[in-house]
């Protein structure tokens, strides 16, 4: 038996969970798990021909259940996600070795079961990605819901809680989708692609309502659509730093994956498009559409209010997630390019940003946005990803996130969807004005007394970020670097294929040229380097030399605005932050409790004497009719 | 096109903003003396206060940041304005398109925000603070025109609406066709300029100027040369989707002086709005209109 | 021409004739485009929105106020200043960026006008930092004002309006009279004679008792560099 490619890399992934399993106390275990991501990282870019329109690689690994052929295969789609999954494994495995891993232990953490839970989650998703049937796809994706599980509870306290409540949600999603599972075999009498392709052309309207529902709904928790997006922003925030710019920048886009899979590639965007809702105008499609923008909306707006630098970040994880799939349920080939991008810019640039901020808590010991401040000048290079990283977050030129963002808005404004458009833009500017609270909180206005020592951080952190921030730059630059792969996952699931070029794309109504666009901007920057410089030389001045109304600072008084950041903003639209979601959970959970103690009641009151009653009425009711 | 020749575009198109730019200062500054009875400006004012800043012997700076903060307020302009085709002149508009544009638009006010954070002065970070509030609220209705224009045209590229809109004369120019959409432009374009009453994040009584508190010398002289480019770049945006661009420079420049010339004239004569009050009018009458005429042209 | 002194004599220029022609425009520029930051402790504040408005307008002359010293050319100071806002006013003169000027308005910048006998009121102004113009006056109308202003412009563009440098070369004895007035633990978070080297105006009258005075106890606030650190040792926990 010859091993394929796809059975190697899965080979090396169960190797690299072996080896933090038993190894992975010993001395530099990191850097050793941190290597083996790379080998497969390697063996993954041996199947590039996949990203670039090769045919599909399928594992010799298969067997049969019950009268099920289980079997994995890679293709474009799979190779796309594994690529982000393995590189953003790799950056976030060797960020945690060296001094953040002694940081780590010295403070109590166990860094053994931290390695030993990356390497689980990415062998898991790698098992997901390769699913190539329903079945083996559910089998993946119960093992990624209980391998995020053990990554997101490892800090214990706060984390346990959010964890719990993460796989609460993930737990509803698995029935969700099993219910899903058990019609769709119900109706095809198998669980191959292939057969359910035939079956869904022959099925009825509710049928595939239902099958919409039960896996959008499924999916959609783990991709925290609206309304489920409770869990995620505690979860991941919570998590061990590295943990968190793993799981932001790929965990959750699992989802995506599984939606892709099943509603885009296997359902069709066209069948879902014919799911009229009655008595309105709208159909699932359109109601994909408005929780992606509404998951755009809400939890970007949430995010401005969090004083947590991880908070915040986990919080726009979620809003980011919306763009991917307002993306792609636009379905013409701008718009799917533009949410598939939007996956990989995402990734690098969340974990970019994760990266900084555990880089700040690493040096300062913390991450609240009013107790930090000018850090500037004394962590510049970590300055510096996090800017490059917001620029991205934000969608604005020269980095990634403005590609993505710009196909999908173009995609809205050719379908001729003004309000979807307007939705998007409005959560990018909502974008701005948080990722703006979060650096000037952290890294500019006034430096803390206690602050004044703080260094920049060690190199085996800022190693990995600057990788990532080249990253974020360079496909910026050249978008056409991963629209390349972009295309290839659109045809593979069935959406039209984008026309791209090495910078941006070609479209008879308004192309994009990064490379122009990026180049007069430096320009731009230049001839304004030259203007501002050819004037004196400046005299720097200490940030106490500072006007206050002729009154004299000291260092003992904050001269720093940091609190309640958009207090006029707020003025307007803080009475709308209603937490109507929260108190939907709250009023879930409470349905649930209170049907569970009408069960217990019912089970512990053994009252011979009413069931026999009832039985008998039964009984005669039956006979009389 | 010759790269020559394209490269003497680039280099011409920043140059003849900066220039109407400055001019376009002087007009404001001279409708806003006429308003209150003086006498104005001079001619050059606006270069003499560019000179005179730049030539400043002390020039105050906190750190990196606050300097490169500036460099990228105009660079960012500069930068802006090859895209924003001028008559006889379309730069590399036509790989950018209105989407970018306004995207680069903003990169000025996130550098000027940088630059600002770092001077640790809290009255300019309140200053940004409601800049980036204002910023919410009036690109909500102009996001929403542009929508409407580039939808009607069928394409994002400002060359070609331009040229829809010379090619029926008077009657195919964006504002007689899309009068609502106008309307709305208009006043979301006024808010972006920052004078009065939507000036709140300079309001001098109240935040020290905000951004501009700690900006002296050639700090300051950066920011009144991105007023130029402001000004410029937004009223000649506004004629190029409105009033069918420029087919001559007089024509041009006519349009754009006179564009201008409007909020200038309003401007003066109102006190300065509360933040959440600028965000409930924007967000109200402008996004109605804009939506009633995104309806119209669907 | 009665007088051989009246008689004008054409220098040679010297130097790059480009130099002077740029020389000659920045001076020229910086006469005609002056930001005015009015520090308004008294009376004479009065006299000044007339001035600005419609009656005499300012602004024609390219004089406009501004709101914070970073930005102003000019610092008004319209009527006494008592000791506390002496305080104020040196702060915000020191941190107004050169080529500075001062204007004192009224009579009580001059010799301290009907506060003459007030324990409380610095009396003259041009003690405790160089004053380029007084406008005399109890108050001076706004065409007094404006006729100084261009009195001032003048000197600007000839160059002659060089006294901000005055600061720096005889810091000593300015500080020698704030600290009579303030004590002697009094400090600027301005560090002058750091700037004066920088401007290269460290000259015989910087330094002296007071200056030495001033050291003793100054912490000075050196601008935070940016700085990486990874050149330092790790800290032992």
């Amino acid at each position: 038996m010859t091993l394929t490619l796809l059975d190697e890399l899965l080979l090396f992934s169960g190797a690299t969970l072996l080896v933090a399993l038993f190894i992975g106390r010993g001395l530099a275990a990191g850097w050793m798990v941190t290597i083996l991501y790379g080998g497969q990282l390697l063996t993954l870019l041996k199947m590039a021909a996949l990203g670039y329109g090769g045919g599909i690689i399928a594992s010799s690994l298969s067997f049969t259940v019950m009268g099920q052929n289980l079997s994995w295969r890679f293709d474009a789609l799979s190779w796309f996600f594994a690529l982000i999954t393995l590189g953003s494994a790799l950056l976030s495995s060797w960020f945690a070795c060296g001094a953040w891993e002694r940081s780590y232990a010295k403070q109590g953490g166990n860094i053994w079961l931290f390695h030993l839970a990356m390497a689980l989650n990415v062998l898991s998703m790698l098992i997901l990605l390769a699913s190539g049937d329903l079945l083996s796809l559910f089998i993946g994706w119960e093992l990624v819901s209980w391998a995020g599980f053990l990554l997101m509870a490892l800090a214990g306290g706060v984390a346990t809680q959010a964890a719990m409540r993460y796989i609460t949600y993930a737990m509803a999603g698995g029935m969700a989708i099993f219910g899903g599972l058990a019609l769709v075999y119900s109706s095809s009498g198998s669980l191959q692609l292939d057969a359910v392709l035939i079956a869904v052309e022959s099925m009825s309207t509710t049928k595939l309502w239902l099958l919409v529902i039960l896996f959008g709904g499924g999916f959609g928790v783990k991709m925290g659509l609206l309304p489920f997006h409770l869990w995620q922003a505690p979860a991941y925030a919570e998590t061990p730093g590295p943990g968190s710019a793993f799981l932001g920048a790929i965990s959750s886009r699992m989802g995506l994956f599984a939606i892709l899979l099943v509603l885009v590639k296997l359902f069709g965007i066209v069948n879902i498009d014919s799911l009229k809702i009655p008595f309105t105008l709208i159909d699932a499609r359109d109601l994909l559409a408005w929780i992606a923008v509404f998951t755009i909306i809400f939890p970007t707006f949430t995010a401005m209010k969090q004083n947590d630098a991880r908070h915040l970040l986990a919080w726009h994880g979620i809003g980011q997630g919306g763009y991917m799939l307002l993306g792609v349920v636009v379905a013409d080939a701008m718009g799917g390019a533009g949410g598939l991008l939007h996956v990989f810019n995402h990734a690098t640039y969340q974990a970019a940003l994760f990266m900084a901020v555990t880089a700040v808590i690493h040096r300062t010991g913390t991450a609240d946005l009013n107790k930090l401040g000018g850090l500037v000048v004394r962590m510049p290079l970590s300055f510096m990803v996090l800017l490059i990283g917001i620029i991205g977050l934000a969608g604005l030129p020269p980095m990634n996130g403005f590609v993505s963002k710009w196909l999908v808005y173009r995609s809205l404004l050719n379908e001729g969807m003004p309000l979807l458009f307007l939705a998007a833009v409005i959560g990018t500017l909502g974008t701005i004005l948080s990722v703006y609270k979060l650096i000037h909180n952290i890294f500019l206005g006034q430096l803390r007394v206690e602050h004044e020592q703080v260094k920049e951080a060690p190199w085996s952190m800022m190693a990995p970020m600057l990788i990532l921030a080249a990253i974020i730059f360079i496909t910026g630059l050249f978008p056409g670097i991963p629209l390349a792969w972009v295309a290839s996952v659109q045809e593979v699931v069935g959406l039209p294929a984008t026309d791209y070029t090495l910078g941006g794309v070609e479209s008879v109504s308004g192309s994009l040229d990064m490379i122009w666009v990026i180049g007069v901007l430096f320009a731009g920057f230049g001839i304004g380097a030259v203007i501002f410089y050819s004037a004196g030389r400046s005299k720097r001045v200490h940030q106490l030399d500072n006007y206050a109304g002729g009154h004299f600072l000291s260092a003992d008084v904050r001269y720093q605005y940091s609190d309640n950041f958009y207090a006029g903003l707020m003025h307007l639209v803080g009475g709308w932050y209603r937490g109507s979601f929260l108190w939907l959970e709250k009023s879930v959970i409470s349905l649930i409790d209170f049907l569970s103690l009408v069960m217990q009641g019912l089970y512990r009151r053994a009252n011979a004497e009413f069931y026999l009653l009832s039985t008998a009425l039964f009984v005669m009711a039956w006979v009389v009719i | 096109m010759a790269p020559l020749e394209l490269l003497l575009e680039l280099t011409l198109m920043p140059l003849v903003a900066f220039l109407v730019g400055m001019m376009m200062v002087l007009m404001m500054r001279r409708i806003a003396a006429r308003i209150q009875r003086r006498v104005g400006p001079p001619l050059f004012q606006p270069l003499y206060d560019i000179v005179k800043l730049h030539s400043k012997q002390t020039q105050v700076s906190h750190g990196l940041i606050h300097d490169i903060g500036i460099v990228m307020a105009m660079g960012g302009y500069i930068a802006a304005e090859t895209l924003l085709p001028v008559p006889g002149m379309n730069g590399i508009a036509e790989k950018g398109g209105i989407i970018t544009l306004l995207y680069l638009m903003m990169i000025p006010s996130l550098g000027l925000a940088l630059g600002v954070g770092q001077c640790a002065n809290p009255n300019g970070s309140i200053g940004i603070a409601r800049a980036l509030t204002a910023m919410l609220a009036y690109d909500i209705p102009l996001v929403i025109v542009i929508f409407g224009v580039a939808y009607a045209a069928g394409t994002t590229n400002l060359v070609d609406i331009i040229a829809q809109q010379q090619a029926g004369g008077f009657a195919t120019w964006g504002a007689v066709q899309m009068p609502l959409l106008a309307v709305a432009g208009l006043i979301a374009m006024h808010a972006s300029l920052g004078k009065q009453p939507f000036e709140i994040y300079i309001a001098p009584a109240e935040i020290a100027t905000g951004p501009m508190v700690e900006m002296s010398g050639k700090h300051l002289g950066g920011l009144f040369v991105m007023q130029c480019f402001q000004l410029y770049t937004i009223s000649v945006l506004y004629v190029s989707l409105f009033l069918g661009g420029g087919s001559t420079w007089f024509d041009f420049l006519l349009k754009s002086f006179l564009v201008l010339a409007i909020p200038a004239s309003i401007a003066y004569l109102f006190p300065r709005y509360r933040t959440e009050d600028l965000l409930r009018l924007m967000w109200k009458w402008p996004v109605m209109l804009g939506l009633i005429g995104v309806a119209f042209v669907l | 021409m009665s007088s051989i002194n009246q008689i004008p004599v054409i220098e040679a220029k010297k130097g790059n004739p480009l130099a002077r022609v740029f020389d000659e425009l920045v001076r020229f520029c910086r006469s005609r485009s002056l930001f005015i930051l009015h520090y308004c402790t008294g009376c004479g504040a009065i006299e000044l929105p007339p001035a600005m408005t419609s009656r005499f307008d300012m602004e024609r002359l390219g004089i406009q106020p501004m709101v914070s010293p970073r930005q102003a050319d000019i610092l008004l100071i319209t009527g006494y200043v008592s000791i506390k806002t002496l305080k104020r006013v040196i702060l915000t003169y020191e941190q107004m960026g050169s080529p500075k000027y001062v204007i004192g308005i009224c009579s009580c910048t001059v010799n301290g006008g009907m506060y003459w006998q007030s324990y409380a009121t610095a009396k003259k102004l041009d003690e405790y930092m160089p004053v380029d113009l007084y406008i005399a006056g109890c108050m001076p109308r706004p065409e007094a004002v404006i006729a100084g202003l261009q009195q001032l412009m003048d000197s600007i563009h000839a160059g002659k309006a060089n006294s901000w440098e005055d600061y720096y070369r005889n810091y000593d004895y300015y500080l020698g009279n704030q600290q009579k007035l303030f004590g002697d633990n009094w400090q600027t978070p301005t560090d002058v004679i750091a700037e004066a080297k920088h401007y290269n105006l460290l000259s015989k009258g910087t330094l002296g008792v007071h200056t030495r005075l001033l050291e003793q106890h100054q912490q000075p606030l050196e601008a935070l560099e940016m700085r990486l650190g990874h050149n330092l040792k790790e800290p032992t926990e």
